[in-house]
């Protein structure tokens, strides 16, 4: 009987699913066929190439700031929502930087881009350690969806702070790298701008660094220690509310490479700036597998190229709807996201 | 309570309070102290003095009360998991009893001295009650975080909005088709997603509450895109509230001949909305008591657990998830009214997390404080406006500050103990006459 | 207006409990709504600016029928919802007689029907979506054009002066920047140019790469653009940074210094063309008022002298009619003209300026605009 009830549970329960996942992945195929065929002079023009390549410096943004989020989660399980804001804090970071290092007489663009990296992340990892120290470290104890709902409210409070006191004008640096690379394709070209190569090579080292920093170093064994088992990390002497305050630091780091990366790049930001750019970094580290570092930085490149080569091919108004319904399609077939560790329940 | 020193350490607190000092230094300095203006920047170093001398100030009064032996009764609090469920005693009587016929007196007699302004601000402090009951189910039940709830919300609005345009369907058909209509995207939704585990169902629901947003605003000829939809007044047997008559019938006030009052028309979805909240909480007083309503507890607490006894883990999710969306959808149509006009940018993102933050705020699965959570957050941006540029920051900063002050919500969920009788057998204490039956019977309120 | 029930104690303790106090009734009371907070705080700031201005200098030169213009600020942060909650409070709580007001088309409309419910002149100084003045309200006026006039304007330019085939079309999915856009497609399609590429960015983003590089593609000789400056300056840069040089059009969303900033320096600007209202601040009859935002330390740019204008027609249309009751204000708005910082101003029946005086400006390689 029990076996009978079973069976019939299964049917109810499961067959929709499968018969859900049958209507996507085909029409995702049929969707490819339609897409590709439509110009053929993509390759020859260097289009496709293009839109690669503002995919991936767009992608390779969001898979930094998307660490920061993966990080946390890997740690306290929780949803960091207030991430987006601490890289726009440092956007605003790095244009003032850049503006005392010329004030005080630096012309040399090397120089300023170091000064103003060190002033960056120094000042937003202490944004870090302060948000985590107020916000959530009173909430460690609590429910789960506590410290997410003071995570909202923390993101609000760093919106109207920045811009009480900055203003709610946009703001900018000006261009400080100009010129760039030209590759001839056919009748068209391909054009790479020396900042998007800055870009792509500053966060692969970023991200080398950070992988170094999580393998080999003392305090990446305690990070991934208290990943694992945070009672037992701390029956084995590890401080772990310090290392969650180090991770939080870490990610907040991280989200200020990018934001002077981003404002090198783009030249221009607001205290809105952190919600988009937020929900898009945390929709790839859900892609890349929530709580997995290159899986982070994965997602995000899939994200950005996604967007880039579905608004040159399609449809620019409807990305967005793309990207989304690309990672609920990947969440359905993939649950714990690409680079992600299936979630085993332990009874 | 011996563990607690009473004397003062007053380096230690001096040590904080300089530690806070140089914090706060390094984090306001730069963005409170250096304003850019354009490519340059001008410094504010007074501004920067004033916001550093409070923090210290504030550290160091905190650091104080800490020492004291009620605060480190609080600070001790922080560290204990405090969890579980509050259990009464046995024949505890709800306060309840009391509360809700005053309540609803209240509601009866708001509608004479109310003005329009507290009217609207009461009606959106209504529909977010219905939104966090809805959600309620999803989240403090179910267990289920779901971040896209918006995207039902959306739906019932613009069913309004929609069917009216094409179908000719009025506010009184659209309460409940609304209903169907997004306790059916809530089916859509469920079906693939559901067998996930806790934070991917969170972001999957995300993706969904956007993709329905960002629709709405795209497809331009079937929804008017960022243009948005005029939404028609309510009828009341097809009797208008406006001063004229908008769509050629009459004005109420000439059908029954008494003199035009705007509120009239505030004062009908205020009437409407108050039956539909009420009748909500009850369906959802019952639900909790029924078999479905204490299989989406049990799945929240342990879902294998559940699986191992026979219980349809996708069914019973989905059901949590239907009846929540169907919540939403309601609500929906009550803000399209009020509105009169709607259009996607009051379905952001953003909306969700208030929401969520309603039903956390009000303690998971506690139904009354979701309806004192939902008015305190409606009503306090609205409260804040003396605040002027502050306002949201004032909100923001109050939202930390209750939750560290209530991590578990305003209201706890209590329970109704069991009554042991010493000498009875259990099986005969069933059947004995008494004045309220314990059997399982618990107060969800 | 009926008078409405307000008995006792009970509501005055209500209402001090909801944080409202009262005003004395001897003030003329104008509501001044608009985005203070949030994404468009700064459109917020010019409204409050120029208001604040111009009550003060009405109230020197003997205020409105003898009575003081006291100003309210009201904050909608550009959401609909907040705008109607904030028009309620104006018309109930404020008891206001006027509102300058709003600024976000999609609040406009929702807020307009409160203050058409209660019978209170409003007049938006920058809401320019059409929709706006056709619901067939008495009492809703504007002190800009609408987005179909400066569609038309945009149109025949590219038509007639850049001469142009090849059309790009690009909108931000707001209403202001699709009913911009829109207008515009709809004139140039009028004069027989079919546009070879429509599409839509999202707010609150930076990267437009994949955009400008389909752009590139598509061979467009103009890219029309309807949205505002904080995606307007990122655009035209990734579009010169990838060698596009295509004429960049647009409407007057992007009327404000900030554009060089968002730009990334004045070279990017250079010959960017866009729509707006004939420059107020070069008008002889604004110049006095000029001065003295300047002596302030304040360049009264954008909808700063539109709002300063929306007051004084306002305090015009009071005295004119002798009363603050908004139908008769309305009536006589509507048959005669005021004399503004922004010249000699008249509407229609439905609110809407007689005389829509959109002009071509074009950015300079020092980083201003000048009318062509």
């Amino acid at each position: 009987m029990e076996t009978a009830r079973g069976m019939r549970l299964r049917l109810l329960g499961t067959c929709p699913v499968r018969f859900i996942r049958l209507v996507l992945s085909c029409s995702l195929a049929s969707l490819t066929v339609h897409l590709f065929p439509l110009r053929e002079n993509l390759i020859v023009d260097g289009i496709f190439l293009q839109q690669l390549i503002n995919g991936l410096t767009l992608g390779s943004v969001y898979g930094l700031i998307a660490i920061g989020y993966t990080m946390v989660y890997g740690i306290i399980g929780m949803i960091n929502f207030a991430h987006g804001d601490v890289y726009m804090v440092s956007a605003y970071l790095a244009a003032i930087g850049i503006a005392l290092l010329s004030f005080f007489g630096f012309e040399s663009f090397p120089f300023i881009i170091f000064g103003t990296l060190l002033f960056t992340i120094a000042v937003t990892g202490m944004y870090g350690y302060a948000i985590e120290r107020i916000a959530y470290k009173p909430l460690r104890n609590s429910t789960r969806l506590a410290p997410l709902i003071s995570a909202i409210g923390m993101s609000l409070i760093l919106q109207n702070y920045v811009q009480i006191s900055q203003g709610a004008r946009q703001q900018g640096i000006p261009t400080m790298l100009d010129g760039a690379l030209r590759f001839h394709i056919g009748e068209g070209f391909v054009q790479l701008t020396y900042t998007k190569l800055f870009i792509i090579v500053a966060s692969i080292a970023g991200m080398l660094i950070l992988t170094y920093i999580i393998k080999y170093t003392r305090l990446g064994r305690m990070c991934r220690a208290t990943q694992q088992d945070r009672k037992m990390a701390q029956i084995l002497g590890i401080n772990t509310d310090r290392v969650i305050s180090y991770v939080f630091v870490i990610g907040a780091a991280m989200a200020a490479l990018a934001g002077v990366l981003i404002t090198l790049n783009y030249g221009t930001f607001d205290f809105n700036a952190g919600f988009i750019i937020g929900i898009k970094a945390f929709t790839a580290a859900v892609l890349g597998g929530i709580g997995s570092l290159p899986g982070a930085m994965l997602g995000g490149i899939i994200l950005g190229v996604a967007e880039a080569q579905f608004s040159g091919l399609v449809n620019s108004d409807f990305k967005d709807v793309f990207a989304f319904s690309l990672l609920v399609t990947i969440m359905i077939f993939r649950p714990q996201g690409l680079l992600g560790k299936p979630q085993v329940a332990k009874v | 309570m011996s563990g607690y020193q009473t004397s003062f350490d007053l380096k230690r607190c001096l040590i904080d309070t300089v530690m806070a000092g140089l914090i706060s230094l390094v984090v306001f300095g730069p963005i409170v102290g250096i304003v850019l203006q354009g490519y340059s920047f001008q410094t504010e170093p007074k501004r920067l003095a004033v916001l550093i001398g409070i923090v210290m100030l504030g550290r160091f009064c905190l650091s104080l009360f800490l020492q004291t032996v009620r605060g480190q009764k609080i600070a001790e609090s922080f560290s204990k998991p405090g969890g579980g469920v509050h259990v009464l005693p046995p024949h505890h009587k709800s306060n309840l009893r009391f509360i809700i016929p005053i309540l609803i007196l209240l509601a009866i007699a708001f509608p004479f001295f109310a003005n329009k302004y507290l009217l609207s601000v009461v009606i959106l402090g209504l529909i977010y009650v219905l939104l966090g009951l809805g959600l309620n189910i999803v989240v403090g039940l179910a267990g289920l975080l779901d971040l896209g709830f918006v995207g039902f919300y959306a739906i019932g609005a613009y069913g309004l909005a929609l069917g009216y345009e094409y179908l000719g369907l009025g506010f009184w058909s659209m309460i409940p088709l609304a209903a169907v209509m997004a306790a059916l995207a809530g089916a859509l939704l469920g079906f693939p997603v559901l067998r996930m585990h806790g934070d991917y169902l969170a972001i999957v629901t995300l993706g969904f509450g956007e993709i329905i947003r960002l629709v709405l605003n795209n497809w331009v000829g079937f929804t008017g895109g960022p243009n948005g939809r005029p939404v028609p007044n309510p009828t009341f047997f097809g009797l208008e509230f406006g001063r004229r008559a908008k769509e050629g019938g009459t004005p109420i006030h000439e059908f029954f001949g008494f003199k035009y009052n705007p509120n009239a028309e505030l004062i009908f979805t205020f009437v409407v909305l108050v039956i539909v909240v009420l009748a909500v909480l009850y369906i959802k007083h019952r639900l909790t008591r029924m078999p479905v309503g204490r299989a989406w507890e049990a799945l929240r607490e342990d879902e294998i657990a559940c699986r191992a006894m026979g219980l349809n883990h996708v069914l019973v999710k989905l059901s949590a998830f239907m009846i929540g969306a169907s919540t939403a959808g309601i609500a929906g149509v009550f803000f399209a009214t009020k509105q009169g006009f709607i259009d996607p940018s009051s379905f952001t993102f953003f909306e969700s997390a208030l929401i969520l933050a309603i039903v956390v705020l009000g303690g998971m699965g506690s139904t009354v404080g979701v309806v004192i959570a939902a008015f305190v957050l409606t009503i306090l941006p609205e409260l804040l406006r003396s605040f002027a540029d502050y306002r949201i920051l004032m909100f923001g900063i109050l939202m930390v500050l209750m939750m560290i002050w209530r991590p578990r919500g305003l209201i706890r969920i209590s329970r109704r103990g069991y009554e042991v009788r010493k000498g009875v057998p259990p099986s005969a204490a069933h059947t004995r006459v008494m004045p309220t039956p314990v059997t399982g019977k618990e107060v969800t309120p | 207006m009926s008078k409405i029930h307000r008995n006792g104690f009970l509501a005055l303790a209500v209402s001090s409990a909801l944080g409202l106090s009262s005003f004395a009734q001897a003030d003329v009371l104008i509501g001044v709504a608009g985005p203070m907070t949030g994404a468009n705080a700064a459109f917020g700031e010019q409204f409050w600016r120029g208001a604040s201005q111009a009550a003060e200098d009405i109230n020197a030169a003997g205020g409105v029928n003898g009575e003081k213009i006291k100003l309210i600020r009201a904050d909608d942060a550009c959401e609909p919802k907040q705008a109607v909650a904030v028009a309620n409070r104006l018309v109930d709580s404020d008891k206001v007689v006027g509102v300058v007001g709003h600024f976000c088309s999609s609040s406009t409309i929702p807020a307009s029907e409160v203050y058409d419910e209660a019978g209170i002149i409003s007049i938006t100084p920058g809401s320019t979506n059409p929709q706006v003045t056709e619901r067939g309200f008495n009492a809703e006026f504007r002190m800009c054009g609408r987005d179909d006039q400066q569609g038309i304007v945009a149109g025949d330019y590219i038509v007639d002066q850049l001469k142009a085939q090849k059309v790009a079309i690009i909108h931000d999915k707001d209403t202001y920047g699709q009913g911009l856009a829109d207008a515009t497609r709809a004139q140039l399609n009028k004069r027989g140019v079919k546009e070879v590429l429509y599409e839509g960015l999202t707010r609150g983003e930076k990267d437009f790469n994949a955009l400008v590089t389909k752009v590139r593609s598509s061979g467009a000789e103009v890219v029309y653009f309807g949205g505002l400056h904080a995606e307007a300056g990122p655009l035209v840069r990734q579009m010169r940074e990838q060698g596009v040089t295509a004429k960049f059009v647009s409407g007057d969303g992007i009327v404000t210094d900030e554009l060089v900033t968002t730009a990334g320096g004045a070279q990017y600007v250079n010959g960017v063309l866009m729509t707006f209202g004939a420059d107020p601040r070069l008008l002889p009859d604004g110049k006095a008022v000029i001065e003295k935002f300047r002596a302030n330390g304040y360049e009264p740019e954008g909808y700063t002298l539109y709002s300063y204008a929306s007051v004084q027609a306002l305090a015009a249309a009071f005295n004119g009619a002798g009363s603050t009751d908004g139908e008769e204000a309305a009536e006589w708005l509507k048959q005669n003209s005021v004399k503004t910082v922004m010249g000699e101003k008249s509407w229609d029946q439905k609110g809407d300026l007689k005389v829509s005086d959109y002009v071509m400006y074009q950015w300079g390689p020092d980083g201003k605009y000048k009318q062509l």
